[in-house]
């Protein structure tokens, strides 16, 4: 079963593994170049212990110029676990029944409940492995990128860690599912990538920000000062939402804000003087960088959550013959 | 020959199966004895695919019950599966595969496979192991995949219009690697055939299926002396209710009727022939829903 | 070794087709006693047919003690029959047939209405027989 396996989805395997190659090739000779310039230039600037701040200002300037691109396309990366996943899971239903092969296969000596666990458990395995070592590869890449720029973004944690693996199980499952109910590998696949980017975009944008409720920096503005601090101060943190309060702690809205310009103007002073004067404070709502690995753990779990629900939905599906 | 009842290839008893709110089978009872090579006839849509399916455990059934030498193929196990082998419509094969592929396929999938045996049939019949299954012709596919299914051993061999895409010689080919496996192995063959005209020299059983129900079914030498044409001067009575009246058709002086009478003397006046077994069957499918001659064909089995 | 053809659209069976090839060649001394007639398998690989089909056939042929069986070897034609026809018995049943089909092609009879004739006649023949 397991020869049987790999002879049938060593197409898609290994067009996986090739795109992998090229992709690790790429960022291996961008990164590496990338890793040495941030520690020979930058990582003293934000550590602190370097001398001269025109120097790191400028350094920075540059390294910032020089990794711009990184952003565009580890944001299209994010393309990767879901192709990975569903090229690997649409065919695995559908072809036999499109070519009629499934009344071969499940006419031999191998009941078919064994046929599909077997199949399920190899080819969930290999986009695991895929979905990972992808990862593992923008996790390596992004080391610079993730100390300067925190990694919360759609080119940072939705391509690091453990959540990659998870997309790639969940797109897996969609395709498998996806092809037992329409039938042909095509528009399964088709199907799997809608409801793949509608839960993705759900899940990112409704549930992550409340995996854990978020803390709030409160800060008074300090009077006279050239500008007023934005975020937490440390960039790796996320910034969820930020603004200003009364003295009574009551948030205040745009209009509000507007209001002070003129106001200050109007009574001749700095704008933070004059918030200083009122008692106006500023809130961060936001989630600490150290909450990284809790929220990709419980991101992952989710999709792993709904790929196992998908997969039982497809063996049960299988096993009543329901087809 | 003896047909030894004890050992039935096939038993169903009232099987039906529904897909939604259609009825493809209903109420379908036959027996079918070992070792013997049976056609399942019947127009398109009559429900042949579903009854194959049902006796290979790729469907379940809604109601009733079928049995391959006993045991149920529904539940799937290796044992059952082993004993049977089966031929989808277009004998569909994984086109991207070698023939060679295809054999350690079979033999990764089954308790028993003799690759050795399929390896020779394939050689005689000059198809390259290396070739990929796609690029063979429909003949040649229809080879690899009857090899597949011999190459088990299988008791049971069930085949969905085996012939219908293949062109006189491949069909004789095939059938000759047919007849030459039941000669051999004394496997029990049953397959489906809108056409009719081969049949006779290859089978010696008959289920006809009409509508998703069973219009006749038995052992066609006794099918054969059971029925008779009978022509006779026109008569104006009214025939369908006569139970052994298959059909009669009316000419301006003459009438012709299609009976079931186990060969007794005709009533005087009417000239008896022989009928052939097109004859019949398109007798059967014509007139299907006014005689319940499956359960007949049963007792009569029965009794012999 | 000997050849089996078979009629599909002849209306007669087909053990009963192999059956009177049989009989027709040791008739006419196409085969001899001591030949082997064809191994089953033989013919059905040849012919794609039943191979209960010839097993009837060669039970019927040696009920009537035309050929035997030994086991593990094959089927052998035996003895000629004792009602042989010799070549002039053949010749003048030959000629008699042609003169009737030619009284009845003049009798304005067409091919189908002779056959239809004899079939009858030659089934209450075979009836009366048995009877």
């Amino acid at each position: 079963m397991i020869w049987l396996t790999w002879r049938q989805h060593r197409g898609e395997a290994l067009t996986a593994f090739a795109v992998l190659a090229v992709l690790s090739a790429i960022l291996l000779a961008v990164g590496l170049p990338m890793h040495a310039s941030f520690n020979h230039d930058i990582v003293q600037c934000i550590d602190g212990s370097a001398v001269d701040r025109e120097v790191c200002s400028t350094n920075l300037a540059v390294f910032e110029k020089s990794s711009g691109f990184a952003t565009a396309i580890l944001t299209l990366l994010n393309v990767l676990p879901f192709l990975i996943g569903a090229l690997i899971g649409a065919p695995l239903l559908a072809r036999e029944l499109e070519t009629g092969t499934w009344q071969l296969a499940w006419t031999q000596a191998v009941p078919r409940m064994r046929w599909l666990v077997v199949k399920v458990v190899a080819l969930v395995t290999l986009t695991v492995v895929l979905t990972g070592a992808f990862a593992a590869l923008i996790t390596w890449f992004r080391q610079p990128l993730d100390a300067l720029y925190g990694r919360n973004e759609l080119d940072g944690f939705d391509v690091e860690g453990l959540v990659p693996a998870g997309y790639g199980l969940f797109a897996f499952a969609l395709g498998a599912a996806a092809g037992g109910v329409l039938r042909r590998s095509i528009p399964a696949f088709t199907a799997s990538l809608l409801a793949f980017v509608a839960v993705r975009a759900t899940v990112a944008s409704m549930l992550r920000p409340h995996y854990q409720p978020p803390l709030t920096l409160v800060e008074n503005i300090d009077a006279g000062s050239h500008g007023i601090e934005i975020g937490t101060g440390n960039r790796a943190d996320w910034t969820l939402d930020e603004g200003f309060a009364d003295a009574t702690g009551q948030r205040l809205t745009r209009t509000d804000i507007n209001s002070f310009d003129d106001m200050a103007r109007n009574a001749g002073v700095n704008l933070t003087t004059y918030m200083h004067n009122h008692d106006i404070q500023r809130w961060v709502d936001y989630h600490p960088a150290s909450r990284f690995w809790d929220f990709q753990y419980i991101e992952a779990g989710i999709f792993v959550g709904l790929a196992a629900i998908l997969l039982a939905l497809v063996i049960w599906r299988v096993k009543r013959r329901a087809l | 020959m003896t047909t030894v009842m004890a050992d039935l290839a096939v038993r169903t008893e009232g099987l039906d199966k529904r897909y939604g709110r259609t009825w493809a089978l209903h109420d379908c009872t036959l027996t079918l004895p070992s070792g013997r090579v049976a056609a399942l006839v019947g127009p398109n849509g009559a429900g042949k695919t579903t009854l194959l399916r049902l006796l290979v455990g790729l469907l379940a059934p809604t109601r009733g019950s079928v049995e391959v030498f006993g045991q149920s193929p529904t539940t799937n196990t290796a044992t059952v599966l082993s004993r049977i082998g089966y031929l989808a419509q277009e004998h569909p094969l994984y086109r991207r595969f070698s023939v060679a592929d295809l054999l350690r396929f079979g033999r990764a999938c089954n308790l028993r496979f003799d690759s050795g045996l399929a390896r020779r049939r394939l050689d005689s019949l000059g198809i390259p192991l290396d070739r990929k299954a796609g690029a063979l012709s429909s003949g040649q596919q229809a080879q690899v995949a009857l090899a597949l299914a011999l190459a088990k051993r299988p008791e049971l061999l069930v085949l969905d219009e085996p012939l219908a895409s293949l062109d006189p010689l491949a069909r004789r080919e095939f059938l000759q690697t047919l007849m030459g496996a039941v000669a051999d192995d004394g496997v029990t063959v049953v397959f489906s055939s809108h056409v009719i005209g081969e049949l006779e020299r290859v089978c010696d059983h008959l289920v006809v299926l009409n509508h998703g129900r069973i219009a006749l079914s038995g052992d066609i030498e006794t099918l054969l002396a059971d029925h008779r044409l009978l022509v006779g001067p026109r008569t104006t009575n009214n025939l369908d209710h006569t139970p052994s009246v298959i059909e009669a058709t009316h000419a301006e002086r003459h009438t012709t009727m299609l009976v079931r009478d186990g060969g007794a003397p005709p009533a005087p006046g009417w000239q008896p022939y022989p009928v052939s077994l097109e004859e019949l069957i398109l007798g059967y499918l014509r007139h299907p829903a006014a005689h319940d001659t499956g359960h007949a064909a049963e007792h009569s089995e029965a009794a012999a | 070794m000997f050849v089996f053809r078979l009629d599909p659209n002849s209306g007669v069976p087909p053990y009963l087709q192999l059956v009177q090839q049989v009989r027709q060649a040791i008739l006419l001394g196409f085969l001899q006693p001591g030949d082997r007639l064809p191994l089953i398998r033989e013919v059905v690989e040849s012919l794609a047919i039943n191979p209960n089909t010839v097993a009837k056939a060669y039970r019927q042929l040696e009920h009537e003690t035309l050929v035997a069986g030994r086991p593990g070897q094959g089927t052998f034609v035996t003895h000629t029959p004792t009602a042989t026809v010799s070549p002039a018995t053949y010749t003048s049943l030959r000629r008699g047939l042609q003169s009737w089909l030619h009284r009845a092609y003049a009798a304005g009879l067409d091919e189908q209405a002779i056959n239809g004739l004899f079939s009858t006649v030659h089934h209450e023949a075979k009836v009366e027989d048995v009877a």
